[in-house]
């Protein structure tokens, strides 16, 4: 039966059963990740996925169904269920819940692949990541070398009992190497184009020739060796740029998370944790310097963000978050906001969608990063996330990186390994005073953003390039 | 829509069998369950899903391996997903070190199916939540989730394994708000009835109305005291930072050069066991395997990994059961972790401390240095000063960077209660309260 029946049944099903509301997402996800490790393939997963859930409005609560066995009778049958679970839901008194008006959408999308990658022949993938990991190893004293493609396509038909009727699928595709250098006890490891994976973009293989794997092993294999002879980065205060890769990170944590309405109204308080920004802070927090603006933008092209429509069938959107450092709006949903920006997504067939981040970008300034450490006397370049930790309302961060290099008198210096860096929220973006320009400007990929329970994951894109922060405290130390 | 049965399941995976290759292994899952959340005191998110899969792996040629999967019911579908896995691997290269599949064995007996807690429908988990906020004391509101669920596995192979389980799980979590504190607790067991949810409540309540007002507190190393849930964390790192044998084998695990030395403090007993009565799972691997209790830290020495089918044919060892589904790059790993509980009672290892702090949970713990097995992370929703043995009133959360072997060593006394906790959800371990005399933390936040 086709998915558009499917979810029909479930709606006539939902409403008959008394639901005010529904929703039913049929969705189809296909997976594949290749793994090579030094010269052989160590992981190839495949996984196709499709089911169906109903999300239902009875009596101002919330009930959901999804399996991943359906035929038309249980369709029918899980409608029914998420309309008992509503129902249960009215045993604890609370506001109703009301949704925001939203035009139906009727319209399908895609995006727009160069060549598609699930067609690449297994052979040739295969072939490129041993060349990429024969590469790495040419480099003496590596210990091992890995490389990855992993492709990523989710078929979403969603129809809802207001009229909406969507069906989009949304491609997307990742590749990287990790080289890893082992002795006196220690471990370093070196990324390209990222860490986790590598670097992650809607779109084709075009996406793996661009990240030029092979062509950058060497240097990032050298690179991981010299980790293991560098010093330990002293702690110390100083002034640090970081680089588009973990910069991408830095305003996941500290600017995309806390602004989530869900988390502002306290609706993942016992999990992901809520906020220190407040709803009435919209247009009066002082974020961060006037250097600082940000966007939720679900239009951008290749980012993980990017689709037509969210899973409430609400259009793509371009919100500001923060301008010239004051908060200006939040990432919502129709339960949470007079208007919907069109952030609620969830993650497959089996979750109920939740407001989740797009592309958040961090806005660029101008010039390149030479320019930037050109113009820095005394600093620290920072390079590819390795670690990450905040607190649960997104106040106090520390983040670790794979490599620090030191500047001095506009100029790279030494390296060092082992470097971290911490702060709060709203000193550290205060002490933002450059942002590289277009050019250096990058959309990155976070393929694997956690929130809810049960435990959703979200691809989200970050646009970023370096940018500059003073009187940073690097190194972990008794303060 | 319960209980779809782990015979039938065994069943819908034979169906892979004789579609063609060497070897072929089909693992089929299922798992279903609803969870009840609710925040600011009202449930505002609640739902049942319901996720089957057949995972299927096959060797041709001697040793050229390649796995599809299918979320489909039907054997035609399996038997479709075998035939894929066969295309997949014509396709890959010789894999040198395959090892075959194994042979089929007697399963220990693991987990527990309790069939109410399978049947637990969304009026049960909704009126369990009601009646801890009913009892909320004034000016406290909470948030949390009540979880029933279902796991059914079965595996089958050429070689004769025939294995299938099914095991239940309920989880009641609470975090109460008492305005300027929060507080926290939570419970796992294999059977709803077995949790006891009002005492969940009234512990949140309590520890919220505890940590109002907290003070500032300057980072720097303290004794502790790690409620079960904290120091559960430690041991669920442990478990991913080195104990599987093909991350030793490679280096990338803290045992390295470390096999028979001391690691930690004599109190220290870390074992991994899907049998003992209080965990949850069945008594196979992802490859049929059965699964063996194992320790790792025996006394303070680091005494033994885990090894899935392929490393222990490498090292000529018996496997003990940890393999994950496959193909897994990561190798085999501890599930069912637990660190052996002590004498001391927990009321007890406070009151045996000088000045230090109290810590009821962590939050975001990440990884800073494997080799050094150093996290970070926060503590959240109480974290209390004592003095002179006693409580003294709550402190603003900290920040802690901390070796997670170093501060094993540094254990003064055990409790003797054990909770089983997961930070993030899926990596539970079980673990007992712990005193520790120096805690490293490095930073503070403003709450």
């Amino acid at each position: 039966m086709e998915p558009e029946e499917l979810t029909e049944l479930a709606l006539a099903a939902a409403v008959e059963a008394g639901a005010g509301y529904a929703d039913a997402r049929w969705v189809r996800e296909e997976t594949e990740g290749l793994t090579v490790t030094d010269d052989r393939v160590d992981d190839l997963e495949a996984e196709d996925s499709s089911g169906i859930g109903i999300r239902v409005l009875v009596a101002g609560c919330w009930g959901f169904a999804a399996s991943a066995v359906v035929d038309p009778g249980r369709a029918r049958d899980l409608a029914r269920r998420a309309v008992e679970v509503a129902r249960a839901s009215a045993a604890v008194d609370g506001e109703p819940v009301r949704l925001a008006p939203a035009e139906p959408a009727v319209a399908s999308w895609s995006t727009p692949l160069h060549r598609d990658p699930f067609a690449v022949p297994l052979a040739e993938r295969v072939e490129l990541l041993l060349a990429a990991c024969d590469a790495q190893r040419s480099v003496p004293g590596l210990a091992h070398a890995k490389a990855t493609v992993d492709l990523w396509r989710r078929r979403t038909v969603l129809w809802s009992t207001e009229g909406t009727r969507v069906d989009q699928t949304v491609t997307q595709t990742g590749a990287g190497i990790e080289a890893v250098a082992v002795g006196d006890g220690d471990l370093q490891q070196r990324c390209w184009p990222n860490s986790f994976r590598g670097q992650y973009q809607g779109g084709g293989w075009e996406v793996v020739e661009a990240a030029d794997l092979v062509g950058n092993a060497p240097r990032v294999a050298a690179e991981a060796v010299q980790l293991l002879a560098a010093p330990e980065l002293p702690e110390q205060v100083t002034t640090v740029i970081l680089d588009g890769q973990q910069l991408s990170l830095q305003v996941h944590e500290s600017v995309g998370h806390p602004l989530e309405l869900d988390r502002i109204l306290g609706m993942e308080a016992a999990y992901a944790g809520t906020s220190f920004v407040r709803p009435e802070d919209r247009g009066r927090l002082r974020y961060g310097s006037p250097a600082m603006s940000v966007t939720a933008d679900a239009t951008t092209p290749g980012g993980l963000g990017t689709f037509a429509f969210d899973d409430e069938g609400v259009p793509a959107q371009r919100v500001p978050l923060v301008t010239e450092g004051m908060v200006a709006g939040f990432l919502t949903s129709r339960e949470t906001a007079a208007q919907s920006a069109g952030a609620m997504r969830a993650d497959g067939w089996g979750s109920m969608p939740l407001i989740r981040m797009t592309n958040v970008h961090l806005e660029p300034g101008q010039g390149g990063l030479d320019e930037l450490i050109a113009d820095t006397p005394d600093g620290l370049l920072l390079s590819v996330n390795r670690s990450w930790s905040i607190d649960d309302r997104r106040v106090n961060f520390q983040f670790g990186v794979e490599a620090a290099w030191e500047i001095k008198g506009g100029r790279l210096g030494r390296l060092y390994r082992n470097a971290t860096y911490d702060g709060r929220t709203t000193e550290f973006w205060g002490s933002l005073d450059a942002v590289c320009g277009p050019e250096a400007w990058v959309v990155w990929g976070v393929p694997n953003c956690g929130k809810g329970q049960p435990f959703q994951n979200a691809r989200v894109g970050h646009g970023a390039a370096p940018a500059r922060f003073r009187n940073v405290h690097v190194g972990v130390g008794g303060r | 829509m319960t209980g779809f049965g782990s015979d039938r399941l065994l069943e819908l995976a034979e169906a892979a069998l004789g579609t063609g290759g060497d070897d072929v292994e089909a693992l089929a899952w299922r798992q279903a369950g609803g969870l009840t959340r609710f925040a600011a005191s009202r449930i505002h998110q609640s739902a049942w899903r319901e996720d089957l899969w057949v995972r299927v792996r096959v060797a041709v040629d001697g040793n050229r391996v390649g796995t599809a999967t299918t979320h489909a019911a039907d054997p035609a579908a399996v038997r479709a997903t075998a035939r894929r896995a066969v295309e997949v691997a014509r396709t890959m290269p010789p894999d040198p070190g395959y090892p075959g599949m194994p042979g089929p064995a007697a399963y220990p007996r693991a987990g527990r199916h309790d069939e109410a807690t399978a049947a637990a429908d969304p009026a049960t988990r909704a009126g369990l939540v009601a009646g801890v906020i009913r009892r909320l004391p004034a000016g406290v509101a909470a948030a949390g989730a009540c979880e029933t669920r279902e796991l059914e596995i079965a595996l089958a192979n050429t070689r004769g394994v025939r294995a299938a389980g099914a095991t239940t799980a309920a989880s009641f979590s609470i975090l109460a708000d008492a305005g300027s504190g929060t507080g926290w607790a939570e419970g796992t067991e294999p059977a709803l009835a077995d949790l006891d949810v009002a005492a969940l409540g009234e512990r949140a309540a309590r520890k919220a109305t505890d940590s109002r007002d907290p003070r500032e507190l300057v980072p720097g190393t303290y004794p502790v005291v790690l409620e079960p849930n904290a120091a559960s964390v430690l041991v669920q790192w442990l478990g991913w930072l080195g104990f599987g044998a093909k991350a030793y084998d490679e280096g990338r695990s803290f045992l390295v050069g470390r096999l028979g030395q001391r690691v930690c403090s004599p109190l220290v007993t870390v074992v991994d066991d899907a049998t003992a009565a209080d965990t949850i799972g069945v008594g196979f691997d992802f490859e049929g395997v059965p699964k063996r209790r194992v320790t790792l830290i025996d006394q303070g020495v680091a005494a033994g990994l885990v090894y899935d089918f392929r490393a222990a044919t490498g090292h000529g060892v018996e496997p003990t059961g940890h393999g994950l589904p496959a193909p897994s790059s990561e190798g085999a790993l501890p599930m069912h972790l637990s660190l052996l509980p002590g004498q001391t009672r927990q009321a007890d290892l406070v009151a045996g401390m000088e000045r230090g702090l109290l810590v009821t949970r962590f939050h975001y713990t990440n990884l800073v240095n494997l080799m050094e097995t150093t996290i970070t992370g926060m503590t959240r929703d109480g974290t209390f000063l004592v003095e002179d043995g006693r409580v003294v009133g709550a402190v603003r959360n900290l920040r802690f960077t901390q070796s997670i072997l170093e501060a094993l060593s540094a254990v003064r006394a055990v409790g003797a209660e054990t909770e089983l906790a997961a930070e993030d959800g899926y990596r539970a371990a079980r673990a007992p309260a712990l005193a520790i005399d120096r805690f490293a933390f490095s930073s503070a936040t403003t709450f």
